[in-house]
């Protein structure tokens, strides 16, 4: 049994129960039915085939077909897949595209448009009341939360800047980037001088 | 003709005997069937069953076989693979069994593709070269004469299949088998007491693993058969191991 087998046993109840959190998006899933995405993870050299379809999606760590679409790449650079824009990943992270671009594309928009409304889910267990109060219970704890970050952040940056001036602040940074380059346009202009005064020494 | 005996796990039964009597085990579990594959293999099963079916190639469009398919495990993972416009066939002898596996297919939105048969390994009703492929998954053992029913598989299968035969056999992992013997003699029939209250059943499990080829026995029982490239992977040191070949 070979390690992918394992790991797409691991992995495919996983995918499988968080997309059947957003019924919406794994309908979707449907129009991809019969594609095979395949991913390869460089260090490891390890390959997993997903094969989505309307109630679900299909892990496997052996496919003997040809993938329509293979997307390659070391482990930080997929996880930037997972967590990034796609133009980002895509252009920017190296990661390698082959086959249906078009396909990997559309994969990737779908994974990331999971959308799992958390209060529906619970509302299911729970009841409609309930949830809706454990929704503003988490919504008013979420605000206070930002909040408190907020001040956080402000108060530890004017600590820094202020009291230990231990950084400096982004004036001060963007006044001493202003004299780095005043200096160096400076020694430009010493060297041009330079090298006209040594020239007309060579020159008589 | 009436002398013609077999093995019914340690014992010597009249070759009509063992099938009526492997008959009667797989009437008396089926309703747990799953519960206790569970339970006994501590869950790995589904491993070896994912392994078979990713071994097995399948691809959209595609008639499979599953022999001895019972409740549908092999079944519903190749459901998917084949797709809409293929098709997976699942044949067993013991209607128990079948009726279990028509049930939890349909409860788990499979349905379609998939056709249910009740029929004897030996002596399939299907023509020459009808599928791509042929699995059986901890069957084998179980059926009376195993050469007929590989020449079977080999015989319904197009140019260019494969069969795949899942099944315990020979631990070759150092140490194991006195881990493994212990534990299928001795704590086996005891989970079969307390679950299914039927100890006998899963005494005869136990024993006609015993019974069965080993792995290099069984590739040349596909040999024979006709099979080419024949080949095998011993998954859990052994315990169960997953023959492969192909029909040329």
């Amino acid at each position: 049994m070979t390690p992918s087998t394992l790991l797409a046993a691991a992995l495919e109840p996983l995918l499988d129960a968080w997309l059947r959190q957003d019924p919406e998006t794994l309908a979707r899933f449907a129009a991809l039915e019969g594609r095979v995405v395949a991913l390869h993870v460089d260090g490891p050299d390890l390959e997993l085939y997903f094969l989505p379809a309307a109630d679900g999606i299909q892990v496997l760590g052996r496919y003997e077909g040809e993938p329509d679409t293979r997307i390659s790449g070391t482990p930080p650079q997929l996880a930037a897949l997972a967590l990034r824009a796609p133009e980002d990943a895509l252009f920017g992270g190296g990661l390698r595209l082959e086959g249906d671009t078009a396909l990997g594309q559309q994969f990737r928009e779908l994974l990331a448009a999971v959308d799992i409304d958390w209060e529906e889910q619970l509302a299911r267990v729970a009841g409609d009341v309930v949830a809706h109060q454990a929704g503003e219970a988490l919504r008013g704890a979420g605000r206070l939360l930002a909040q408190a970050a907020g001040t956080l952040r402000q108060d530890l940056t004017e600590y820094l800047q202020e009291e230990a001036r231990l950084l400096p602040t982004r004036i001060e940074t963007a006044n001493f980037l202003d004299d780095v380059d005043q200096l160096r346009a400076d020694v430009d202009r010493l060297e041009a001088r330079v090298r006209r005064l040594r020239g007309r020494l060579e020159g008589t | 003709m009436g002398d013609k005996t077999t093995h019914f796990g340690f014992q010597q039964v009249p070759v009509d005997e063992k099938v009526r009597r492997v008959g009667a085990v797989f009437d008396s579990v089926a309703g747990r069937y799953d519960l206790m594959n569970d339970l006994m293999s501590l869950g790995i099963h589904r491993l070896w069953k994912r392994f078979a079916v990713e071994m097995s190639g399948a691809r959209p469009g595609q008639r499979v076989l599953d022999l001895a398919g019972g409740t549908g495990d092999l079944a519903a993972r190749l459901a998917r693979l084949v797709g809409r416009d293929g098709e997976v066939v699942i044949a067993d002898i013991n209607a128990s069994m079948l009726e279990q596996g028509r049930e939890r297919l349909l409860d788990a939105g499979i349905a379609g593709n998939v056709d249910f048969v009740q029929a004897n390994a030996e002596r399939l009703p299907f023509p020459d070269g009808d599928f791509d492929c042929v699995t059986i998954g901890f069957g084998l053992r179980n059926v009376t004469d195993k050469q007929t029913a590989l020449n079977e598989m080999y015989r319904v299968l197009k140019p260019g299949g494969r069969a795949l035969v899942l099944e315990f056999s020979r631990p070759v992992a150092p140490g194991l088998k006195p881990l493994y013997d212990f534990y299928s003699f001795r704590i086996l029939p005891l989970i079969g007491r307390a679950v299914a209250n039927d100890e006998a059943s899963y005494r005869y499990l136990a024993e006609s693993i015993r019974m069965h080829p080993d792995q290099q026995r069984l590739k040349d029982m596909m040999q024979q058969a006709g099979f080419e490239d024949c080949d095998y992977h011993n998954l859990s040191g052994g315990i169960v191991a997953l023959h492969r070949g192909y029909r040329y």
